[in-house]
Parts: C-alpha cells; sequence; structure tokens
C-alpha cells in the first residue's frame, strides 16, 4: 500500500502530460542552468536517493525488531495462559485424588506409593502456578543487601540435611565499599540465589569448589555463583532456560526442571540478566545482574 | 451420651470431590451433607444450619464468594473455609476481606483441612467471635485496619511493610492457634517450597521490631518451637 502511495506522483505527471499532448499545448519550458552549478545539484539528488534508502531500511529494521518484540511478548503470554488452564484443570482432579486415597489404608504400600507419585504431581502444579503467577505479581520492593542475602543463602541452605557439610566460600568487596543495596523483593531474591546455589551444591560433589562473589558495575550489581562440578553439555545449555528441560547428565539427581526458569522469572521482574556459562567436567557459572 | 458431631456443608461442582471428600469428613467426625452449586449450597444451608461450610470458590451459576456474600450480607457468621482455585494473593486477600474464616490452595491435604476445621469449631465452641469479615480488629494496645492495611501502637501509627502486615493480619485472625510456618508461607506468600522458611522468620523479626515485641517474654507473637507462631493475646473487634 505505502509502495502505492510513492507512485501517486508519477501517475499524477503521466495523466497530465496525456492530457497536455492529446490537447496539443503548444508552450515549451527552456531551462538555462550554470554547468559550474551541475555537480551541486547532482550530488544533492543522489544524497537524497542515498538518504531516502538508509531511512527505509532502518525504518524496516524497526519494524522487524518491533515485530519480533511483540511475537516474543505474545508467545510468554500465550504461554502463562497455557500454564495457568494446564494450573487450572489438573487442580481438580489432584484434590479428587489426595482425598480419595485419605479414605484407604495409609499402612498399605501400594497407597503409600501412589500418595508419593500425587504430591510430586501438586508440587509440579504449584511450580508451575508460581511460575505464571511471578510474571504478574506485585513486586514487594525494599533495598535488599545483596551480601546479607547470599549468607542468609547459604546458611539456609546449610540446615538442609544433604547440603549441610557443603562449604561456599562468599566474596563480596569490603574496599573501597561494599555493594551498593538493589531495590528488590526479598523473598523473591532469596528463592532465586537459594535455587542457584543449591544447583552448585546438587550437580557437584563434596570436593568440589562453590563461590558466590559479588562485583559493582556501571548502574548495576553482578552476582555471580561458580561451580567445578559436573558442567552442562554444550549442546543442553541453550535450554536450561526452558520449563520442564532437564539435561542427560542429570537425570540421577532430582528436580522439577523448574528451578532455572523460576530464577530467570525473577531477575527478569528485577529489571535483570541472567546468563550460563558452562563446560562439561569443569563447573558452571552463573552470572545475574541487577540494577542498583 | 456423645456431643452430636459437628455438621460440616461441603460445596463443590466436581462430583468427584464431593465423593471423594465427603466420605473422608464423615470419617474424620463430622456429620456431611453436600451441594454441588451456589444455589443448592444456599438451599441446603437454609435447611440443615450446618456448623460450618466448606466452600469451593470457582462453581457454576453461583459462584462461592457469592454465596460466601450473600450468607454475610444476611447476618450469617457460620464459619466459611473457602477452598479458592487461584492462588494469586489477592484472591487470598480478598478472601479474607470477604468473610472467609479460612481458605485452602487446590490441591490440599486432607488432613490440614480437618486440621483447620478443627481449630475453627474450638475456637467457636469456646465463645470467640468470628473475627471473620471483621476490618478493624484490636488486641491490647494494639490495633489494626484491614481494609486500610493501618497499623496503631497505643493511638499511634506505625508502618509496615505489606508483607509484614499480611503476615500480622493472618495471625491476628487465628489468634492462639499454633501456625507453621509452611503453612504462613502458604497463605500469606503463596509459596508452597519449604526451603523458604527463614523468610517467615525474617518477617516476624522485622514485625516484632516494629511491634517493639520481645521474643523471650512475648505480648502478641509467641514463638512455638519447633512447630511455628502463635498470636497469644485476645482479639476483639475494634
Amino acid at each position: 500500500m505505502r509502495y502505492a502511495l510513492a507512485f501517486v506522483p508519477l501517475a499524477l505527471g503521466i495523466a497530465l502530460t496525456t492530457v497536455g499532448v492529446v490537447a496539443g499545448d503548444p508552450r515549451e519550458v527552456v531551462v538555462g542552468y550554470s554547468f559550474a552549478w551541475l555537480w551541486f545539484g547532482l550530488g544533492l539528488l543522489a544524497s537524497g536517493i542515498a538518504l531516502a534508502l538508509v531511512v527505509s531500511r532502518a525504518g524496516r529494521r524497526r519494524a522487524v525488531l518491533a515485530a519480533r518484540a511483540e511475537g516474543e511478548a505474545a508467545q510468554r503470554e500465550n504461554q502463562a495462559r497455557f500454564l495457568s488452564r494446564l494450573d487450572h484443570e489438573l487442580k481438580n482432579p489432584l484434590t479428587a485424588i489426595r482425598a480419595g486415597l485419605s479414605n484407604l489404608d495409609a499402612g498399605d504400600p501400594t497407597v503409600e506409593s501412589i500418595d508419593g507419585q500425587v504430591l510430586r504431581l501438586s508440587r509440579l502444579i504449584t511450580d508451575l502456578r508460581k511460575l505464571a503467577e511471578l510474571r504478574s505479581v506485585t513486586l514487594d520492593l525494599a533495598p535488599v543487601d545483596l551480601s546479607e542475602l547470599a549468607t542468609e543463602v547459604v546458611d539456609a541452605l546449610g540446615d538442609t540435611p544433604e547440603h549441610a557439610a557443603r562449604a561456599v566460600t562468599l566474596g563480596f568487596p569490603r574496599a573501597p565499599r561494599p555493594l551498593p543495596a538493589v531495590r528488590g523483593d526479598y523473598d523473591l531474591l532469596f528463592l532465586a540465589l537459594y535455587n542457584l546455589v543449591s544447583n552448585s551444591m546438587k550437580y557437584s560433589a563434596a570436593s568440589d569448589t562453590i563461590e558466590v562473589r559479588g562485583s559493582e558495575g556501571d548502574g548495576t550489581v553482578t552476582l555471580e555463583i561458580a561451580d567445578t562440578g559436573r558442567g552442562i553439555p554444550s549442546d543442553e545449555i541453550a535450554r536450561v532456560w526452558e520449563e520442564l528441560s532437564r539435561g542427560r547428565g542429570a537425570l540421577d539427581v532430582a528436580g522439577s526442571g523448574l528451578g532455572l526458569p523460576f530464577v530467570k522469572a525473577v531477575i527478569e521482574r528485577h529489571g535483570g540478566t541472567v546468563n550460563l556459562e558452562s563446560r562439561e567436567r569443569e563447573g558452571t557459572l552463573v552470572r545475574v545482574t541487577l540494577p542498583v | 451420651m456423645t456431643a452430636p458431631r459437628p455438621r460440616v456443608l461441603l460445596v463443590d461442582d466436581e462430583d468427584a470431590i464431593r465423593d471423594n471428600l465427603g466420605p473422608f469428613l464423615e470419617r474424620s467426625g463430622f456429620a456431611v451433607s453436600t451441594a454441588a452449586d451456589g444455589e443448592q449450597a444456599l438451599e441446603s444451608f437454609a435447611r440443615d444450619k450446618p456448623d460450618l461450610v466448606v466452600l469451593d470458590v470457582l462453581m457454576p451459576r453461583l459462584d462461592g464468594r457469592e454465596v460466601l456474600r450473600r450468607l454475610r450480607a444476611s447476618e450469617q457468621w457460620t464459619p466459611v473455609v473457602l477452598l479458592t482455585q487461584v492462588g494469586e494473593s489477592y484472591e487470598r486477600a480478598a478472601a479474607l476481606e470477604e468473610g472467609a474464616d479460612d481458605y485452602l490452595n487446590k490441591p490440599f491435604d486432607p488432613q490440614e483441612l480437618v486440621a483447620r476445621i478443627r481449630a475453627i469449631l474450638r475456637r467457636t465452641a469456646a465463645g470467640v467471635p468470628s473475627l471473620a469479615g471483621t476490618t478493624k480488629l484490636a488486641s491490647g494496645i494494639l490495633s489494626i485496619d484491614r481494609m486500610a492495611r493501618r497499623t496503631w501502637l497505643a493511638g499511634a501509627e506505625i508502618t509496615l511493610t505489606p508483607k509484614a502486615f499480611s503476615l500480622l493480619e493472618y495471625l491476628m485472625t487465628h489468634p492462639d492457634e499454633v501456625i507453621s510456618r509452611d503453612r504462613l508461607l502458604s497463605s500469606v506468600w503463596g509459596f508452597d517450597f519449604p526451603v523458604t522458611s527463614r523468610a517467615v522468620d525474617h518477617r516476624v523479626a522485622e514485625l516484632r521490631k516494629a511491634l517493639g515485641d520481645d521474643s523471650g517474654d512475648p505480648v502478641w507473637l509467641e514463638t512455638v518451637q519447633g512447630l511455628g507462631y502463635r498470636f497469644v493475646e485476645r482479639v476483639e473487634r475494634a
């Protein structure tokens, strides 16, 4: 449509010329032009055409980017809607199954086993719901000291029997000044960091090193969670942020495949970014950057 | 002669839930009647005069919240436990504001439902007036306005963070009941991760500091070792 518009002046010219020729308009226009100024005229014309080209190309690029962003937003929204529908549809059957099971003999090993599996499904549903909710929940914003948060996360992990013996080295600057506080939701950031450090513990051995480091950038604070654990195969790294994805090398460790998507959602809600670098058998580094 | 069994009206549009949860509640010592939608619920309520109603929120025709609103509008203060469908916090806040005594997210542990029902019936039997649907609550020199989300200590207003206020509100509307960290997490925070129970301690410490409550000799918030927290002081409508 817009292309057609560009030909309107030409069509108008053709029409007027046709009328003139048919009517036998006898008038003539003779334009005198100084040869010295010819170069200026040609240059102006060429620059005009070049400018039009550049502008139109930039416009097209912007349009492509806008369309892509729109597409991604629509996809995220679709996914959130799908998650909340799935959650909704699974909730009633699970409630009924749990009620039904509680009418049976709890000591029966079959009942016990089914009960365990139903519990697992319930947890999955809860986690999925949390993920869907995260995109719309109101953040409870307050200044958060990340070095304090990291200490609490490591202490909390120490409370769980499977992680009690694991040592984590914390590296937060004191000089020339400690990290500035970020504005964030303490509980959500706690959960995000808890997930990351607990991943490092789950996918490494007792002899491995785990470090949590903080550093300050230009208007940002960066947290690095690094381990010398088993790492992730290079062809699986791109998929770690996808819901329910579990790596081949992770199947022996219990997990829902929802931890990292949760982390990503939390960090993005805070206007931050998170990325992951990993080499198989060498270890993994997760870098979280948050605006101050 | 034994005491008559408390009568519970179970309202849910899913057959499978009524058919399984009903017998479980019977076995847990309640006389159960059921209704499949909001209109049936109101009819059954008028006929059977139950001691407590377990009410699903999302139902065809008349949903649970409308049923609750109509009951409260007609001055019926029978305790109601809402089975919420949406886990979002506004739903939980709205549930309490509209006069529910408690709420549980589906899918829930049936034992947990029984525990909640018993706690509410115990309060009612002890003659503690239901705090459901009450906007202003007071406990000694502490008072809160649940609608305006404001808190006063001895007449002077104090500022609480939104989470601390929600926590105080939940504890205050369940006085003298030991509430586990997990339950606080799922009710106030909407999380079901047991690992974050430290978040609860963190907020309770913040709340105690704001209220000037000594954890060693608490006026309001008592730590029940290994179990959770309890609001120990008497709570009244203000």
